[in-house]
């Protein structure tokens, strides 16, 4: 098994898109768990949904095979809004009520809605999978094949992680978001409504599912049940990262996605392992992740 | 007040008309169920009786400890795993099975189970809340891939076929009885110990563990004894399994199998020894109804959970007041709400 | 095609067309029933079951099956049932791919809806679980998609009939054709890469150990696993580059076919290596029609174009495309031939007791869509063809089949083995 460049590099790019891919899905779920303290169990789902929504949008402009790579953003921006919708909606009646409860309920509830949305996909789009091919012709880079769509994903996710990164930091609706984190009574003390806070949040990450959704039809064909393999993963990717920090989910995404990447060469039986086996060490070793603070415990 | 004492016990239960009663009740549809019930509700009712004592077992963990852990299943299905390999050899080649040898696979089970527990548990209890349950979550899945990986020793994907009870106990009725007896001896030594000074020390830990220690209770100790204790019986479960269904598979160990004991304690009543036999009960009951009519049965069970989740936490035992439970001094302790929200991050 | 873009509506269409199925199965059945004045022709409903899944990484395969069930059940209740006064009734129910499902409800439908027989499974690890219960049932279990060879070898059922070539049969099968073309092209190393699982571990298990007999100077350089459903193959596909191997052998159907000839696409895995002897069935070559790169090697387990002489094929090529709109798959070929199949054997017997028809169907000589067909009866495996071909463009249809000069129809005689392993699953169930 050679190890030279031929072999590291297009692992290394199909890695980092991996990578990419789970942190922007990931990417919602932190922020959701960071600002509201609820693990949304069906944050995968939304991002079936969102791919699922996009590829309808899609077939409005004709047959998806070999479809103008341009049209996928006005798709994707039509499921993020409805995703957005539909994440305020869910907010506003069901989330809102988990605030004071246990951590169980909470996940019994985003749960429920893993079945229940997953269910209501199939009723609406049936049970084929739904697939979008682009055509583009792989690009050589270094002498090796690379698929274009890589940069696309890369591009994008990097885009939304400098994109939240501004938005927490510099904007004053971010920086209000980043105070309800630390202490919810005295974002309400100074007057600012936590309620408006959370739904929005809630909507953004959920949003931020949808995006990834519709970032990745073009990939990858989508089927019912794409979500459950998912969610496991990004609660992964959240958990080593440390909850409530999106360095945190990035850096640990595109880890276990170039982790996976090498090790189904270097150690196939062990390659579906490795993920768990990362997680179970940072829990063990520092539980609050790599970029968490101790106070989160 | 010796809880322990088998004699106070049965003079507590004797002394309530009420409590007799229900276990009469109970009595008499347990040994009605044959006759009444056809054969396939029979296979119905068996598989709850297995998946109620793996949902007790969870409870241990969840409503008398307070955490709630996803891997639970890895200990069910290794359990199954474990009578399905100790058994297989003589099926495959007599075609039947002996005692003997059936026995000391449905023990080898817990046994398996306890030591994956203590394994696993060391680490686990180590962690509360949302880092105990990925925690556990990801134990399950790692021990899953390996049953899955393994494909010279547990057959994989393939899972293992051919497994049977000994021809005595083949009949639907008879597995039945068989599998009663297991569980409901299973489950009066579960409420012995949930009754007992060491599950009151783990109510004194998951009401609030600082104050717990301060007592002077090794928190980490009982917590991890708890979770070996729960883990054994999810394997004695798990080991009641195969011969019931034919079959073992990899599934049986993933975290999809654990929900659904987190459902079954969840529907019954995470606060009541009881609850998650009922909830086990109600769950295997809509799915084996609903999907006479319906392919959305995931739709379905997800409405029963969120309303559930939403309006009655409690479970359905929870309709039932508190008064006609509680044995004399021994009410479960009602929290105000703020304080539970502290628990959680304890 | 107007057809691919009301993809939105279909989901709804389609699980109201199932159930529409149902009822105007039932109904039908009910409605050709002679009116009671005349005589008791109507006798006792048959009850049959189908398991198979309609989520997961075999649903857009097991949907055709589903549609084709249907249709020729209605077909059969037309004509007032089986023998002409046993109305079908299906009991359909999803496994979700879980063989404790699958247990679960076979049951449910054998011992509560009294079905006589099963169609079905998917994935054969349900297959495998729900032999043990129609088996102990005495119940008919109708295997066609969930093929592992394992089903009528060493977990052998007298219950059980296979009405597809199962993976052993098509292993073998393509390994002829890889051989000639490896010795043809001076083919020396090659990778596989399969889903992880019963199936696809199934089958590259039987095409390994075959190639290196029949060609020793190829040599296997690596195995690739991916878990089922898994949507990004890209390392998989960037790792077998790197390796450069003469060719790579799929292991792979379903959904996870598509994603491994989009994603391969996209990244110039055909520049570089053949993709040779993967599933392309029917339903691939529907689906990706506008991107399925022509001159690929595949195989599939009935396809319709290599039978166009055979009258019943044409009856089923005309009931499909009336009902559905489009050409049967593959599993709808193979599930035709076993609802027909299943009919000529209670024909044969006379009678629907399950005995009789079990025993009518064992080495019976059935006529299918894809021309006269016989059991095995060391195994109760049909002796049906596999085929393999080159992907490429005929005027006829609206999407890819095999080049029909090319095509080799793989007979079952060639590659079906001893029956060594039936008779040791014999011998386990006695």
């Amino acid at each position: 098994m050679e190890l030279g460049f031929d072999f590291i590099f297009p692992q290394l790019m199909a890695g980092m898109s991996r990578g990419m891919l789970l942190f922007l899905v990931a990417a919602g779920l932190s922020l959701i768990f960071g600002v509201m303290n609820i693990l949304n169990f069906a944050h995968a789902t939304f991002w079936l949904l969102g791919g699922y929504i996009t590829y309808s949008v899609l077939t409005l402009f004709g047959p998806t095979a070999g479809i103008s790579p341009l049209l996928v953003i006005p798709a994707t921006l039509v499921a993020i809004a409805v995703l957005v919708l539909i994440g305020f909606a869910i907010e506003r009646t069901l989330v809102q009520k988990m605030y004071d409860r246990d951590v169980p309920e909470q996940l019994l509830l985003t749960f429920a809605l893993v079945l229940i949305i997953g269910d209501v996909i199939k009723l609406i789009w049936g049970v084929e999978d739904r697939s979008v091919f682009l055509g583009l012709p792989p690009v050589e880079l270094f002498g090796q094949f690379v698929n274009l769509y890589y940069f696309v994903i890369i591009g994008v996710g990097i885009t939304v992680f400098a994109g939240l990164h501004l938005f927490l930091h510099k904007t004053s609706f971010g920086r209000i978001v980043r105070a309800a984190v630390h202490s919810r009574e005295m974002v309400e003390a100074l007057g600012i409504r936590i309620s408006t806070i959370y739904m929005v949040v809630f909507g953004i990450g959920v949003g931020l599912a949808g995006l990834a959704g519709g970032v990745v039809l073009p990939l990858t064909p989508l089927a019912l049940g794409a979500d459950i393999d998912l969610i496991i993963q990004c609660f992964v990717v959240v958990v080593v990262g440390g909850f409530g920090s999106i360095i945190g989910t990035f850096v640990a995404a595109l880890l276990i996605g170039v982790t996976y990447s090498f090790a189904i060469f270097l150690w196939p039986d062990g390659a579906l392992a490795v993920i768990f086996l990362i997680v179970i060490a940072i829990l063990i070793v520092r539980p609050w992740g790599l970029f968490g603070t101790e106070l989160r415990t | 007040m010796n809880e322990l004492n088998a004699r106070a016990l049965a003079r507590r239960i004797v002394t309530s008309p009420i409590r007799l009663a229900c276990l009469a009740a109970i009595l008499v549809i347990s040994m009605a169920a044959p006759v009444v019930l056809s054969e396939y509700w029979l296979h119905v009712v068996t598989e709850i009786l297995i998946f109620g004592l793996f949902a007790m077992s969870f409870n241990l963990i969840y409503g008398y400890m307070g955490q709630i852990s996803f891997g639970h299943a890895a200990f069910f299905g290794l359990g199954a795993y474990a009578t399905a390999i100790t058994i297989r050899g003589e099926l495959a080649q007599t075609g039947d099975i002996g005692w003997g040898l059936f026995l000391s696979g449905i023990l080898v089970a817990p046994v398996i189970a306890a030591i994956a527990a203590g394994a696993i548990g060391w680490f686990c209890v180590r962690l509360t809340g949302i880092y105990f349950a990925i925690l556990t979550l990801s134990f399950g899945e790692l021990l899953y891939y390996v049953v899955f990986q393994w494909y010279g020793f547990t057959g994989g994907d393939d899972g293992i076929q051919g497994l049977r009870p000994p021809a005595f106990i083949l009949a639907t009725e008879a597995y039945y009885f068989f599998t009663l007896m297991v569980v409901v001896v299973a489950s009066f030594v579960m409420w012995t110990i949930t009754r007992s000074p060491f599950g009151y020390i783990l109510r004194a830990i998951r009401e609030n563990k600082r104050r717990a220690s301060f007592l002077g209770i090794n928190v980490k100790l009982y917590q991890w004894v708890n979770f070996v204790i729960a883990g054994s019986f999810a394997g004695l479960a798990g080991s009641l399994w195969g011969p019931f269904s034919r079959s073992v598979a990899p599934g049986l160990l993933g975290w999809q199998k654990s929900g659904e004991a987190v459902f079954a304690a969840l529907i019954g009543g995470a606060n009541y020894f009881l609850g998650p036999m009922l909830g086990a009960g109600v769950f295997t009951f809509l799915h084996a109804y609903v999907t006479k009519f319906t392919e959305y049965w995931p739709l379905t069970i997800g409405t029963v959970i969120l309303l559930l989740v939403l309006f009655r936490p409690g479970g359905i035992l929870s309709f039932v007041p508190d008064r006609i439970w509680a044995m004399p001094g021994t009410a479960e302790i009602k929290e105000p709400k703020d304080t539970q929200k502290k628990r959680a991050s304890a | 095609m107007k057809k691919i873009t009301d993809q939105k509506w279909d989901g709804i269409l389609k699980s109201i067309d199932r159930r529409r199925f149902l009822i105007s199965s039932a109904a039908a059945g009910v409605l050709t029933l002679t009116p009671r004045f005349v005589s008791a022709a109507a006798g006792e409903t048959y009850n049959l079951g189908v398991l198979l899944p309609s989520t997961g990484a075999g649903a857009n395969w097991a949907d055709s099956a589903i549609k084709a069930i249907n249709i020729a059940v209605a077909d059969i209740n037309g004509r007032g049932g089986f023998l002409g006064k046993h109305p079908i009734k299906i009991h359909y129910r999803d496994t979700h791919t879980k063989p404790d499902v699958a247990t679960r409800e076979g049951r449910s439908i054998i011992l509560d809806e009294k079905v006589r027989a099963i169609v079905g499974t998917y994935s054969s690890a349900c297959a495998l679980a729900l032999q043990e219960i129609t088996h102990e049932a005495k119940v008919l279990q109708l295997a066609s998609i969930s093929n592992s060879a394992k089903i009528v070898g060493a977990n052998y059922s007298s219950y059980t009939y296979e009405f597809g070539p199962n993976t052993k049969m098509m292993s073998n099968a393509i390994v002829k054709a890889v051989a000639k073309l490896a010795h043809r092209n001076k083919w020396k190393r090659y990778i596989t890469i399969g889903q992880d699982y019963e199936w696809g571990r199934n089958i590259q298990r039987g095409f390994v150990k075959e190639l290196a007999k029949l060609g020793p100077d190829v040599k296997l350089q690596r195995e690739l696993w991916f878990k089922l459903g898994e949507s990004d193959l890209g390392s998989y596909i960037s790792g077998i580059m790197s390796l450069k191997p003469d060719f790579v052998f799929p292991a792979v159907a379903g959904k996870d076919s598509r994603t491994l000839m989009e994603q391969g696409q996209a990244m110039g895995l055909l520049k570089v290596t053949s993709l040779v002897g993967g599933q392309i069935t029917t339903v691939e070559l529907q689906q990706q029609k506008d991107t399925l790169p022509r001159g690929l090697v595949g195989m599939s387990r009935c396809a319709f174009f290599a039978h166009l002489d055979e009258p019943l094929m044409q009856k089923y090529i005309k009931m499909y495309r009336d009902a559905q709109g489009q050409y049967p798959t593959d599993m709808s070929c193979m599930n035709f031939d076993v609802v027909y199949g299943l009919e000529q054997g209670i024909q044969k017997a006379g009678t629907i007791d399950t005995e009789a028809v079990k025993n009518a169907l064992k080495g019976a000589t059935l006529k299918t869509g894809r021309g006269t067909r016989t059991f095995r009866k060391c195994d109760n495996q049909l002796n049906v063809p596999t085929y393999i071909g080159e992907v490429f463009d005929d005027p006829d249809y609206p999407f890819p089949i095999y080049n029909r000069d090319k095509m080799i129809v793989v007979e079952a005689e060639d590659v079906w083995g001893t029956c060594e392993e039936a008779e040791a699953g014999r011998k386990k169930r006695s």
